[in-house]
């Protein structure tokens, strides 16, 4: 679990003796329990796009159309629909609430699918475009009420009793705990770990193995299911909805919510929720004032606490020892179904890729025999990188086709390849920066673990075993290089050949068959370098198939098996060490006349 | 319908002349801070009030007010990018979102407290309590809609020739393209940016002073105007001046066609649905190139 999450499960004890005291306090005050009502509702919201906004880094300001549909699907369901007699009030109730959550979940996946072909100021566009359409959508339909909306909403039922008054806060507050845990189940598990990788570097999680399309969707749909249930919960508290109630004002007033409090997680968005609850009620005197000051808290918080008010309370987050996990004799790690043996962990058929106008690739072919390690070498802008690309499904070849453990992998996506047993580095050592070292080789364990979505999200002993799984599994690949005592240093404080070394720390967590390792000696110093080749010939000797990009010659002549060598995107090019030292192409194409 | 269609296209024209130079402002100052600007369309509302001002206060006449609202925009431009712009891109995309999310509340209700929440009429350009209007070819033209394409017609053209015809104009592109290359050569890139992103503003002031006459100015219109330029941007093509600039005009067009068919209610979701559909289909825009319009 990261320290992040750690943290705000810390704080949530907290949060609910101050909402318990503040139920005690405000009894007697209506328009206080109101707020506090208030709170709660639009809280609910505000977890959700906490975690789209704080944990995975995406934006939404159409929150408040999932808010509309889940108040208008309640509303329509239990005020507008005429039930058989033989259907409770509370079944309606049960029924209303499961349908706007239903409903919001479903619209949620679907912009999430459409989000994913946009980043950062598209998807806000998408979102808000997403957010007016729901509005307008309300305000013409006459099913629901037009620009009156819909009234005579009952209130929430259950037996016979329905929750009103005062007993209203203490409901929709125990609804809060509720998401809050669930919430805290699914940011801790394998779930969140993915998260936290695609809010670092999303191609970086691409290569490990998390299949960030899946993930982001997923995101869109929590968050969107989260405005749902609040919307259900704000119509049935209110008795009534109207298109004004659900229009991008509120959509901006969530964003304000979670950007106060604190994006990520749960307590930074009740915090923020809370404070705008209370302002918006106690504000009457600065009625005209108060959205002027909302926007530049929103302005000032971004720029200068972009933590929020959460991010103030907690401690910063800095580098620390981490004492790791002694392996569990007695319960021995599940071992990995043992991968299929082949004799040709990768195929290279005609590939080829092509820039605009730039063949970078020119019809390349070649295959790796297993537990070998094979070179690539060639001048810089001889397509090494790109074909390394093109095998680990980063940038697909244009034309040709590429194999790994004899399964045609041309047109698949980098997360499905590293998870038939592909890892990678990369040339400038993309690690998770905000991560630990340990947190990022757990992230590379990311294939090898099996807990799902739903034993994330209701914290099943299945998303424990998996979380544990894969934290001894890291423990034990840092263990085997050497790097223990770096466990607890957070990516961005490392040294440059360290994080060299914890890149293929976290390639190696998955167990892949294949290690593709791009230019790992580059900036090295000698002991360093001496380190990296033993490295490198223990996972040869641990039967892994290499393929390496290098410019450092000595070191590739004493390692390799096999030297390819690649000239404007051709193979000129392929033997032994000895054999391609001696060819007289390579000396005038590369080499030169030293050697 | 068929009958009033050459009507409403005048009118969509006219209203798209707003949506034309927010798509401007907007390209304008992607490229110089690699940020979308969601304040764009609030800052036609406060040029528009500020030219109300400078008739009804100080008495200008019209282009006076429509001058010295542009020239306000353009000051107005020069802070927002010091103090909201250039602070916020440094954290990041999403800060710089956020914080331009932050800036349509503060205009969009700092406006309401200065110039009260109902909206404003603008003098007619040509002067008079009614406008002049004429029927030409059973289509009714009035004096103000031949005014607001004459001024965005310069207005396009100032742009063009600012960007690219002087040296300046020239620098900030380079600027916008390479900062580091500009800077090797001596471009001070701060500088660049603040000028792209106040001539953005002012090109949105200028907006609001031209089509003030016709939709009044003030209120809550500015958040539509804000996101139909970006409709705008994005049927035109966002990395495309020229596609920006006839992307809002054919937003104008169809809205006023939909509004004549169907109404004000469905226009307006069918526009935004544009967006979307847009973004799915021809991210790059029907003016632009594939492959750039996603970095």
């Amino acid at each position: 679990m990261s320290r992040r999450i750690a943290d705000d499960a810390r704080f949530l004890p907290l949060l609910a003796a101050g909402a318990i005291l503040f139920g005690i306090f405000a009894a007697r005050d209506a328009t206080l329990l109101q707020a506090g009502t208030y709170a709660a509702i639009y809280g609910i919201a505000a977890i959700g796009l906490s975690v789209l906004l704080g944990n995975v880094a995406q934006i939404s300001i159409g929150q408040a159309g999932f808010f509309g549909i889940g108040a208008y699907s309640l509303g329509f369901l239990t005020a507008s629909v005429t039930w058989p007699a033989a259907v409770p009030p509370w079944m309606q109730y049960a029924l209303g609430t499961l349908a706007a959550v239903a409903l919001a979940t479903l619209l949620g996946l679907i912009l999430g699918f459409i989000a994913l072909r946009f980043r950062g100021h598209y998807l806000a566009m998408a979102t808000l475009a997403f957010g007016l359409i729901c509005v307008g959508v309300f305000r013409e339909s006459k099913a629901l009420g037009g620009a009156s909306g819909i009234t005579g909403i009952p209130f929430p039922q259950f037996g016979g009793l329905a929750i009103s008054g005062r007993a209203s806060f203490w409901f929709v507050w125990l609804v809060v705990a509720a998401v809050a845990l669930l919430t805290l189940n699914l940011l801790r598990g394998r779930t969140g770990r993915a998260f936290e990788a695609i809010r670092n570097d999303e191609l970086a999680a691409e290569t490990v193995g998390v299949p960030t399309r899946r993930y982001k969707i997923f995101a869109f749909a929590f968050a969107g299911a989260l405005a749902g249930l609040a919307g259900s919960l704000y119509a049935s508290y209110l008795g009534l909805v109207d298109p004004s109630a659900v229009g991008v004002s509120l959509s901006i007033d969530l964003l304000l919510m979670v950007v106060l409090g604190g994006a990520g997680g749960v307590s930074g968005a009740l915090l923020g929720a809370t404070l705008v609850a209370i302002a918006n009620i106690y504000g009457h005197d600065l009625e005209n004032w108060r959205p002027v000051i909302y926007g530049v808290l929103v302005i000032v918080v971004v720029i200068a606490f972009p933590g929020g008010l959460a991010g103030l309370l907690r401690s910063g987050r800095r580098s620390r020892t981490t004492v790791l996990p002694l392996p569990d004799a007695a319960a021995p790690l599940p071992a990995r179904a043992p991968r299929a043996v082949t004799d040709s962990w990768l195929r290279v058929e005609d590939a080829s890729k092509r820039f605009g106008g730039l063949l970078a690739v020119d019809g390349v072919s070649f295959g790796l025999a297993t537990g070998t390690l094979t070179s690539l070498i060639g001048p810089n802008g001889a397509g090494k990188t790109t074909l390394f690309n093109a095998i680990c499904g980063v940038g697909r070849v244009t034309s040709g086709r590429i194999f790994i453990a004899d399964r045609e992998v041309t047109d698949w996506r980098p997360h499905a390849i590293a998870a038939l047993g592909v890892g990678r580095s990369f040339q400038n050592a993309r690690l998770f920066a905000d991560m630990t070292v340990l947190e990022n080789v757990i992230a590379g364990a990311f294939p090898l673990e099996h807990a799902g979505f739903a034993s994330d999200l209701l914290g099943l002993p299945q998303s424990r075993r998996s979380e544990r799984f894969a934290r001894e599994r890291a423990a034990d690949v840092l263990r085997l290089l050497g790097l223990e005592r770096l466990a607890g240093t957070l990516a961005r404080d490392l040294a440059f050949g360290d994080r060299r070394r914890i890149e293929l720390a976290r390639a190696v967590a998955s167990d892949p068959g294949l290690l593709l390792v791009d230019e790992p000696a580059a900036g090295l110093n000698a002991s360093e370098r001496s380190r990296l080749r033993e490295d490198l010939l223990a996972l040869k000797a641990a039967g892994k198939t290499l393929l390496l990009i290098e410019h450092d010659m000595r070191l590739v002549m004493e390692i390799s098996d096999r030297v390819m060598v690649l000239r404007f995107g051709k193979l000129i090019a392929d033997g032994t060490p000895e054999a391609v030292r001696n060819d007289p192409h390579v000396i005038s194409a590369y080499l030169g006349t030293a050697s | 319908m068929l009958q009033q269609s050459p009507q409403l296209v005048l009118a969509g024209l006219t209203v798209g002349a707003g949506y034309a130079l927010v798509a401007l402002g907007i390209h304008i100052i992607l490229r110089a801070t690699r940020v979308i600007n969601f304040a764009q369309g609030e800052f036609v509302i406060v040029g528009g009030l500020l030219a109300y001002t400078c008739v009804t206060v100080l008495h200008a006449n019209v282009w006076l007010a429509l001058a010295g609202a542009t020239l306000a925009g353009f000051a107005l431009g020069l802070f927002y990018e010091r103090a909201v712009l250039r602070p916020a891109a440094r954290g990041g995309e999403l800060t710089a979102t956020i914080a331009t999310i932050g800036t349509v509340y503060v205009l969009l209700y700092g406006h309401a407290l200065i110039w009260g929440s109902l909206p404003q009429p603008l003098p007619f350009f040509s002067g008079g309590e009614r406008d002049a209007k004429w029927v030409i070819g059973g289509v009714e033209v009035a004096a103000q809609q031949v005014w607001v394409l004459a001024l965005l017609a310069l207005a396009l053209l100032a742009t063009y020739l600012f960007f690219d015809r002087t040296t300046y104009g020239k620098a900030i592109r380079a600027a916008a393209n390479n900062p580091l290359g500009a800077r090797l050569v001596g471009i001070d890139v701060d500088r660049a940016r603040a000028v792209s992103v106040a001539i953005a503003v002012a090109l949105a002031a200028y907006g609001g002073s031209i089509i003030g006459p016709i939709t009044l100015v003030g209120g809550a219109a500015g958040v539509a105007i804000g996101i139909k330029g970006f409709v705008g941007a994005i049927v035109g093509g966002l990395e495309s001046p020229v596609g920006c600039a006839a992307g809002g005009l054919l937003v104008g067009v169809i809205e006023k066609l939909l509004e004549g068919q169907f109404g004000y209610g469905v226009a307006d979701p069918v526009v935004y649905s544009l967006l979307l559909a847009m973004l799915l289909v021809r991210p790059q825009g029907l003016f632009g190139v594939r492959g750039v319009a996603r970095d």
